[in-house]
C-alpha cells in the first residue's frame, strides 16, 4: 500500500478539531507570553512601585495580553465574527471611554508620577496650595497628611498637571529675615552682632555662606536682610528660634527695633513748628497726656 | 581623661562635671556644664564606663556621617606623587557603658569645640558635612588633645598634573581613631583621580604601638548600608 492510499484510508478529521487544537496552542503560547511579560514587568518595576500596586499592574498586563490574543487570533480561528464585536466593542468603548476618562487619566498620571518621581513618600510638598507630608502614592491618587494633621486625597491627574513644590528634594535651603533698626543705630555694628550669632549657630551653614546687608532705608527703620542656608532637616527649627535670639542680642548691644513713627508738622499763625526729639520742642499737651517720647533718629 | 572608670566616680573636665552614682542597684549618670545638665538612670546596670574619642560628626545632633576638613592653606602636589601631611580634627568624646561580656552602649557625647556644618557640592546633589578648618602641618603637631586630634593624611596624586587640594571629606563609617595619654590620631589617605574627583579612606592600623583603638559609634553593622569610603565628586 502506498502512502497516498494509506492517507486516503484514514478517517477524515473535521475542521473543528483543527480549530480547537489551534486555539488551544495559541492560548498556551499567549499564557507563556503573559508569564514572560509579567516577569519582565516585575523586574523592571519592583524598585519603583510598591508590591500591592505592582501586583495589580502585573495582573492587568497578564490578562490584558491573553484577552488581546483571544480576540485577535482565537476568535477568527473558531469562526466567531469579530465585526459584530468590533461594532459592539466600539460603542462600548466610547461609553466606557467617556465614563472612565478621569479614571484613565489618573491611572496614566499615576504611572508617570512613578516614573518621573517628583515626590516620594515622606516628602514635604505643596501641590495646588495643599501642603503637607506625602503619605502614599497610589495608582489613582496621592495621599497627603497636611500640617494640620488632615487626610487629603488628591487625584493623580491633579498632581501631575499642577505645580509641585517639594520642600525636601534638596539637601539645603535658605531662609530670610528682615531686621529693622533705628536710623541712629550703627548698621555695621548690627551686622557684626548678627554675624556673630550666625557663626555660633551649628546648623547655619558655613558654605553657602550667610549674607547680611542693609537692604532698604525704610520709612521707620534701616532694614537689614539676613539670609541663612541650613540643612533641610533643620531650617524650620532654626528659623523659628533665631529671630528672637537676634532681637534680644541686638537689644543687649543697644540696638533697637523701632516701631512705626511719624513726624507731624503743624502750620501755626505765621510760623511753622516741627516736633523733634528735643524736649524743648515738645508740645505741652503731648507731655501732659503722657505720650511716648519720640525716639532718636526718627526725625 | 580617656580611660575606663568604675562607678561611683566624678570627673571634672574643663567646666564639665561627669559623675556616676550608685542608687539602690541603679546607676545615675549625670553631666553638668554651664549651659546644660544631662541625667540618665541606668536600671540595674552593672558595668564600667569608658570615655574615648569618637567620630566627630555627632553634635549637636547627628545629621550626617561626613567630616569636611577645610585647609587653611591650599596644598599643591606634583603628578604621580604621594605626600604626607598632618591635619587636625575636632575631638568628640563618647561616654560608653560596658558590660561584663564586653557589650557596650553609648550614653552621652560631649565636645569642647564649636560645632559647625557646611554643604559640600551644590544644594541639589551635594551633601551636608561637619565643618572643620585645619592648619596644614608637615610633621606631627603637638595638639591639645582635649580639643583636637591629628590626621596623618597620605595624599596620592594619580593624575598627570599638579593638583591643588583645599579640602578633604571623610566618611565616619570608615574612621579608625587611636588614642593615648597625649595623642588622639587617625591615619587616612586621599587618592586624587582628577581635578573634581577624589577618594578618601582610613588605615585600620596605627604606626604608634602605644595608642589604643577607640570604641566606634559608626560600626561595621551599618557598612552594609553605607560605603566606608569618602567620595569627593564636587571638587578637591
Amino acid at each position: 500500500m502506498n502512502v497516498t492510499a494509506y492517507m486516503s484510508s484514514l478517517p477524515a478529521i473535521p475542521g473543528i478539531v483543527f480549530s480547537t487544537v489551534g486555539a488551544i496552542i495559541i492560548l498556551i503560547v499567549a499564557i507563556f507570553l503573559g508569564k514572560g511579560l509579567t516577569i519582565y514587568l516585575q523586574r523592571s518595576l519592583k524598585d519603583k512601585i510598591d508590591k500591592g500596586h505592582l501586583d495589580i499592574i502585573l495582573k492587568a498586563g497578564y490578562y490584558g495580553l491573553i484577552t488581546l490574543v483571544i480576540v485577535a487570533f482565537i476568535f477568527p480561528l473558531i469562526g466567531i465574527d469579530r465585526s459584530g464585536l468590533l461594532v459592539t466593542g466600539g460603542v462600548l468603548g466610547i461609553v466606557i471611554g467617556f465614563a472612565s476618562q478621569s479614571i484613565v487619566g489618573n491611572l496614566i498620571s499615576g504611572f508617570f508620577l512613578v516614573v518621573e518621581r517628583p515626590i516620594k513618600i515622606g516628602d514635604q510638598i505643596n501641590i495646588d496650595s495643599n501642603t503637607g507630608f506625602v503619605e502614599d502614592i497610589n495608582i489613582f491618587s496621592t495621599i497627603i497628611r497636611t500640617y494640620d494633621g488632615l487626610y487629603m486625597r488628591i487625584p493623580n491627574q491633579t498632581v501631575f498637571t499642577s505645580n509641585i513644590t517639594n520642600y525636601v528634594a534638596n539637601v539645603t535651603r535658605r531662609f530670610e529675615y528682615v531686621v529693622g533698626i533705628r536710623y541712629s543705630d550703627d548698621a555695621d555694628k548690627a551686622i557684626r552682632v548678627i554675624r556673630g550669632i550666625i557663626d555660633n549657630e551649628p546648623f547655619a551653614l558655613e558654605s553657602p555662606s550667610p549674607s547680611i546687608f542693609v537692604d532698604t532705608l525704610g520709612d521707620n527703620s534701616v532694614n537689614i536682610v539676613v539670609r541663612i542656608w541650613a540643612p533641610i532637616t533643620e531650617w524650620f527649627e532654626m528659623k523659628t528660634r533665631l529671630l528672637w535670639v537676634i532681637k534680644k542680642t541686638l537689644e543687649e548691644h543697644g540696638i533697637e527695633i523701632p516701631f512705626p513713627q511719624r513726624t507731624v508738622w503743624f502750620s501755626g499763625e505765621g510760623q511753622t513748628g516741627k516736633l523733634s526729639g528735643k524736649e524743648d520742642n515738645y508740645l505741652p499737651e503731648a507731655e501732659n497726656d503722657g505720650l511716648p517720647a519720640l525716639q532718636e533718629g526718627t526725625r | 581623661m580617656f580611660d575606663k572608670y568604675t562607678p561611683p566616680f566624678t570627673i571634672n573636665y574643663k567646666g564639665h562635671e561627669i559623675s556616676v552614682e550608685k542608687e539602690q542597684g541603679n546607676l545615675i549618670y549625670r553631666r553638668t556644664c554651664e549651659y546644660e545638665t544631662i541625667e540618665k538612670i541606668l536600671l540595674e546596670a552593672d558595668g564600667d564606663f569608658l570615655i574615648n574619642p569618637i567620630e566627630p560628626v555627632n553634635l549637636p545632633k547627628p545629621i550626617t556621617s561626613f567630616l569636611l576638613i577645610d585647609f587653611e592653606r591650599p596644598v599643591m602636589i606634583s603628578p604621580g606623587s604621594k605626600q604626607k601631611i598632618y591635619l587636625t580634627f575636632p575631638v568628640e568624646m563618647g561616654i560608653f557603658i560596658t558590660g561584663k561580656k564586653g557589650e557596650h552602649e553609648l550614653i552621652d557625647i560631649l565636645t569642647l569645640n564649636r560645632s559647625k556644618y557646611t554643604l559640600y557640592g551644590d544644594p541639589n546633589r551635594g551633601m551636608i558635612c561637619r565643618y572643620w578648618k585645619s592648619e596644614i602641618f608637615t610633621s606631627y603637631p603637638n595638639l591639645d588633645t582635649r580639643y583636637e586630634g591629628d590626621i596623618e593624611l597620605d595624599i596620592i596624586n594619580d593624575t598627570n598634573h599638579w593638583m591643588e587640594v583645599k579640602k578633604s571629606v571623610f566618611n565616619a563609617f570608615g574612621m579608625k581613631i587611636y588614642y593615648g595619654t597625649d595623642r588622639t590620631s587617625m591615619r587616612a589617605f586621599m587618592r586624587i583621580i582628577n581635578r573634581h574627583l577624589a577618594e578618601t579612606g582610613f588605615m585600620t592600623y596605627t604606626t604608634t604601638p602605644e595608642l589604643r583603638r577607640s570604641m566606634e559609634v559608626y560600626t561595621a553593622r551599618k557598612i552594609m548600608l553605607s560605603s566606608i569610603k569618602g567620595i569627593m565628586e564636587h571638587g578637591i
